[in-house]
C-alpha cells in the first residue's frame, strides 16, 4: 500500500471523532492496521472510506440513515443521505471477539438469547445501551428476511427514539410460473418505496431529485451487470477466484450500490476473475472440492475459508450473501427506474432466497449446485435463524435426492465464538470432507 | 353452569361439534393465526378451526425437520400432522404470522400435505398500500376456496358471516365486561375455554351458548377470594391449565392480550363497507401482535388501557421459548410498564405445559410482591 495513501487515513484516525463513534473508530483503526502491510487495493480503500464517510457525515451535519444488511443504499445516496449498514458492527467486530461484550450487555438487560434472536442484530442493543454505536438520524428496515431483524430494529427504534420507516416485503406463495408472485407485487413494493421517499423528504426537508435518482439507478445497474458477469465467471473450473471474492461484491453493493465507486469496484472484481479464467488460473491452487455455502460466513473465524483452501484445496464458490443475483435493467424512464429499484429490493442477497416458501431457497440451492458444478454443501446456520434452519433438512433432502451430493448442516453462532468454537466447526467440516466428500 | 360445561367440551380438537359438522358431510378447514379472517371460510359453509397441538408430548420429527431451536408449537404441529392427528381437517390455511409458522407450512406441504392448502401473504405494517394488498390477498383466497371446494361465496354470504362473527365479538366483550367487576363471575381459566371453543365450534351455536353464558354468569356468585387481579400478555397460549396454575395461586386473570383472547375478538368488522375491504381493514388494524412492526405504540396503549379498565394489579408476560417477536415486545413493554410502576413478571414456557413447579414458585413470589386485596 502506498505510503501517502495510508498516511491519509492515519491522519484521519488521529482526528477527534464524535463520542458515540468510539467503537466505529476502533473498527476503522483495526482495519487500517490490518491493511497497512498489504499492497494497495481499491476494496480496502472502499471499506476505510465507508468508516470515514459516516464519521464525516456526522461532523458535517449530513443525515445518517441506518439500514440492514439486506437492502442496498442507492435510494439513500440519491437522497443525499449517508447510509450506515447496521450489521457492519456484528460482522466487523466478530473476528476480534468484540461482539461478545455487547452480546453480554444485551443479555444482561434481558433482550433475547442466542437461540431466539440472531446476533447479527442483537449486539446493537448492547452497544446502544453503552452509548458506543453511532446514533443515526433515521432508521429503515424491511419485514424480511427474518423476525430477528424486524424485532431488534423495533427494539432499537424504541430505545433510541429514532424516526423509522419500514417496508413490507410480500411473502411468496410458490408458483414457478410467476417471477414475482403476482401482478400486484411490483406495484406494491414500488408504492412503498415511493412512500419511503415521501417520508425521507419530510424528515430531511429535501426535495427528491429525479435526475439524481436516475443517475443513481444507472450506476446501480452498471454495477449489477458487472456482478452478474462475475457470477457467471465463477462457473469456470477451476474457480478463477478464491472463496472471498463474491463476498466482496456483496459488500460493494450493500455499502456503495448506486455510486460510481460500486461500478469501478465491481468492474475491478469482474476483470480480475475474467483475466484468471482466460489464463486458466484458479483462485485456489490445485482446486479439488467446490463448495456451496448457502448461508452466511462464520464471521468470527476469518481464517476458515483460507483453512479450507489450504488443507482441502476446497473453494467456496459463493456464500448466500455473496450470491447477489440482481440483473441489470432498463433505466430509460423514471418508471423503469422504480421498477428496477423494486426488483433489487425483492431480490437482494438473502431476501430473494428467503422471503418466500421453501421452494425458493431449495430452487436457488439446486440451481447453484448444478450451475457451479458443486461437490458438496455446507450450511453453518445461526441457531436463531428459523427461516433457514427450519427448512435446512428439506433442502438437504432435495439436494441429495436430485443431485446426489452430500450436505452438512451444523448449528453455530457466526457472531459469537463462545457458542460453538472454531475448532468444533472446523472439526465437523473436516470430518464431513474427509469421511463423506473425498 | 351449563354453558361453561359445554364450552369446556368444545375447546379440544376434535370435539362433538366438529364430529357433528363432519357427519353432515360438510368440510372443515384448519387455520393457524388470528390474522386469517375465518369469516371467509365460514361464508363458504366450511367450518374454520384454529389449529392447535394439544396432546403432543414429544417432537422427534419437528426437531429433525425444523430444528430444536424452533418454537415448540410449530414442532408439535408438524409432529401431530405426520402422525395423522389432523386427518379431520379437509385443508389448511396458513400465513406469514412469523418465520416459524411460515416454515411449518413448508414442512407440512412437504411431509404431511393436506388435501387443500392455501397461504395468505399478510403485510407487517398498516397503510393504505398494505390494506389494499391484503384486500387483494383476501379476494384470491376467496376465489381459491370457491374453486377448490366448488362453492360460491357471495357478498351476502360474507356479510352474513361478518354479522355472525361480530355478534361473537360483541358477546365476548360483554363477557369481558363482567370481568371488570370486583367479584367477576368468571375466571380467566373459564374465559379461555370460551374463546377456545369459539375457534372450534360452529359460530351460530357458539353465539347461542355465549348468550346463555352471559345470562348464567350474571346470576352466578362472583369470585372474591383472590389475592390480585392479573392481566396475562404474550404469545400463543391455548392451554387453560396454564391460566389455572396462576389462578390456583391467588392471581385472578381478569383480562389479557392473547391471540386466544382479546387480540382475537376485540375489534369489530365494519358491516356497512365492502366485505373484503372491511375484513382487510379490520384484520390489519386490529389489536396487533408484534408481527406488525409498526404496532408497538398501539399495543402498549391497549395494555395500559386494559390495566386501567380492569383494575389490574400485576401483569404476567408469558413467552414461548424461541419466539423472537414476543421477546422483543415483552422487553419493550416490561420497561414501559415498570416506569409506570406496574408490577410485572416474565415467564418463558414451552407449548406443552411443563416445569409447573418452577412456574408456581415464580408466580407465588410475584403474588407476594403484589398488594393483597
Amino acid at each position: 500500500m502506498g505510503e501517502e495513501w495510508y498516511k491519509k487515513y492515519e491522519e484521519i484516525g488521529m482526528e477527534e471523532w464524535p463520542s458515540d463513534f468510539s467503537t466505529w473508530k476502533t473498527m476503522f483503526l483495526g482495519f487500517l492496521a490490518v491493511a497497512k502491510p498489504n499492497p494497495p487495493d481499491p476494496f480496502t480503500e472502499m471499506l476505510l472510506d465507508m468508516f470515514v464517510d459516516v464519521a464525516r457525515a456526522r461532523m458535517e451535519g449530513t443525515r445518517i440513515i441506518m439500514h440492514p444488511f439486506n437492502y442496498g443504499p442507492e435510494i439513500f445516496y440519491a437522497m443525499n443521505l449517508q447510509p450506515l449498514m447496521q450489521e457492519v458492527f456484528s460482522v466487523g467486530l466478530a473476528p476480534f471477539h468484540m461482539n461478545e461484550p455487547y452480546i453480554d450487555i444485551t443479555n444482561q438487560i434481558g433482550f433475547g438469547d442466542n437461540p431466539t434472536i440472531c446476533n447479527a442484530q442483537r449486539p446493537l442493543i448492547g452497544a446502544c445501551t453503552s452509548g458506543e454505536v453511532p446514533n443515526p438520524d433515521l432508521l429503515f428496515y424491511l419485514s424480511a428476511p427474518c423476525n430477528s431483524l424486524a424485532t431488534t430494529y423495533q427494539v432499537y427504534q424504541s430505545m433510541a427514539g429514532i424516526p423509522t420507516f419500514n417496508v413490507d416485503i410480500p411473502y411468496w406463495d410458490y408458483d414457478p410460473t410467476l417471477e414475482f408472485y403476482d401482478e400486484k407485487t411490483m406495484g406494491y413494493v414500488i408504492s412503498q418505496l415511493k412512500d419511503l421517499i415521501s417520508w425521507l423528504e419530510k424528515e430531511t426537508k429535501q426535495k427528491f431529485d429525479v435526475e439524481r435518482f436516475k443517475q443513481t439507478m444507472i450506476w446501480l445497474n452498471q454495477a449489477r451487470e458487472n456482478v452478474m458477469e462475475h457470477n457467471d465467471l465463477l462457473k469456470a473450473v477451476p474457480s478463477p477466484v478464491n472463496s472471498l471474492e463474491s463476498w466482496r461484491n456483496y459488500l460493494i453493493m450493500v455499502l456503495r450500490g448506486g455510486t460510481p465507486d460500486a461500478v469501478k469496484l465491481t468492474k475491478w472484481t469482474r476483470d480480475y476473475a475474467a483475466a484468471n479464467v482466460k489464463k486458466g488460473i484458479g483462485g485456489v491452487p490445485d482446486e479439488k472440492i467446490r463448495i456451496a455455502w448457502p448461508y452466511t460466513h462464520v464471521f468470527f473465524d476469518q481464517d476458515l475459508f483460507p483453512w479450507l483452501e489450504e488443507n482441502f484445496h476446497a473453494v467456496t464458490i459463493m456464500d448466500m450473501l455473496g450470491y447477489y443475483y440482481v440483473r441489470s435493467h432498463d433505466t430509460s424512464t423514471i418508471d423503469k427506474c422504480f421498477e428496477s429499484l423494486a426488483i433489487g429490493t425483492l431480490d437482494f442477497s438473502m431476501i430473494g432466497t428467503c422471503r418466500g416458501p421453501a421452494e425458493y431457497y431449495i430452487d436457488y440451492l439446486l440451481r447453484f449446485v448444478k450451475d457451479y458444478k458443486v461437490d458438496c454443501v455446507i450450511m453453518p446456520i445461526q441457531f436463531a435463524c428459523k427461516h433457514v434452519y427450519a427448512i435446512a433438512r428439506l433442502a438437504s433432502e432435495a439436494v441429495r435426492q436430485e443431485i446426489g451430493i452430500p450436505v452438512l448442516i451444523t448449528g453455530c453462532d457466526p457472531y459469537d465464538s463462545r457458542e460453538v468454537p472454531s475448532e468444533t466447526i472446523r472439526g465437523r467440516i473436516a470430518e464431513f470432507l474427509t469421511q463423506i466428500v473425498m | 353452569m351449563y354453558a361453561l360445561r359445554k364450552f369446556a367440551e368444545g375447546a379440544p380438537l376434535p370435539n362433538p361439534w366438529i364430529d357433528g359438522w363432519k357427519r353432515e358431510r360438510k368440510k372443515v378447514v384448519g387455520y393457524f393465526c388470528s390474522y386469517i379472517p375465518d369469516e371467509i371460510i365460514y361464508a363458504a359453509d366450511i367450518l374454520p378451526v384454529r389449529i392447535r397441538a394439544r396432546g403432543c408430548i414429544d417432537t422427534p420429527m419437528g426437531d429433525a425437520y425444523m430444528s430444536a431451536t424452533t418454537c415448540s408449537f410449530t414442532r408439535c404441529c408438524l409432529e401431530l400432522a405426520t402422525r395423522k392427528q389432523y386427518d379431520l381437517l379437509d385443508g389448511v390455511v396458513a400465513c406469514n404470522s412469523c418465520d416459524q409458522v411460515r416454515r411449518l407450512y413448508d414442512n407440512l406441504r412437504f411431509k404431511a400435505p393436506f388435501p387443500y392448502q392455501h397461504f395468505l401473504s399478510i403485510p407487517s405494517c398498516v397503510s393504505d398500500v398494505t390494506i389494499d394488498w391484503f384486500k387483494h390477498e383476501l379476494s384470491k383466497f376467496k376465489k381459491n376456496l370457491e374453486e377448490s371446494f366448488g362453492v360460491k361465496i357471495t357478498d351476502e354470504n360474507l356479510r352474513r358471516a361478518i354479522r355472525v362473527y361480530n355478534e361473537s365479538r360483541t358477546l365476548l366483550r360483554k363477557l369481558y365486561e363482567l370481568r371488570k367487576r370486583d367479584d367477576p363471575p368468571i375466571t380467566g381459566t373459564e374465559a379461555m375455554n370460551v374463546v377456545l371453543a369459539g375457534v372450534t365450534i360452529p359460530r351460530e351455536q357458539f353465539n347461542e351458548l355465549l348468550a346463555r353464558l352471559l345470562t348464567e354468569a350474571n346470576e352466578r356468585e362472583g369470585v372474591s377470594n383472590y389475592r390480585a387481579r392479573i392481566m396475562l400478555v404474550g404469545s400463543l397460549l391455548d392451554d387453560p391449565n396454564y391460566v389455572k396454575v396462576i389462578e390456583d395461586l391467588g392471581g385472578l386473570v381478569v383480562t389479557d392480550s392473547l391471540c386466544f383472547g382479546t387480540r382475537y375478538f376485540w375489534d369489530l368488522v365494519d358491516e356497512t363497507a365492502n366485505p373484503l375491504e372491511a375484513l382487510a381493514e379490520r384484520y390489519l388494524s386490529k389489536v396487533s401482535c408484534p408481527r406488525m412492526t409498526d404496532g408497538h405504540p398501539a399495543r402498549t396503549k391497549f395494555v395500559r388501557d386494559q390495566i386501567k379498565e380492569f383494575n389490574v394489579d400485576g401483569v404476567i408476560f408469558q413467552r414461548m421459548k424461541f419466539c423472537p417477536f414476543w421477546w422483543g415486545e415483552i422487553f419493550m413493554l416490561h420497561r414501559e410498564l415498570k416506569e409506570q410502576g406496574v408490577p410485572c413478571l416474565e415467564l418463558e414456557r414451552e407449548y406443552v405445559l411443563s416445569g409447573v413447579g418452577a412456574m408456581k414458585t415464580r408466580v407465588q413470589a410475584f403474588m407476594e410482591t403484589l398488594k393483597t386485596r
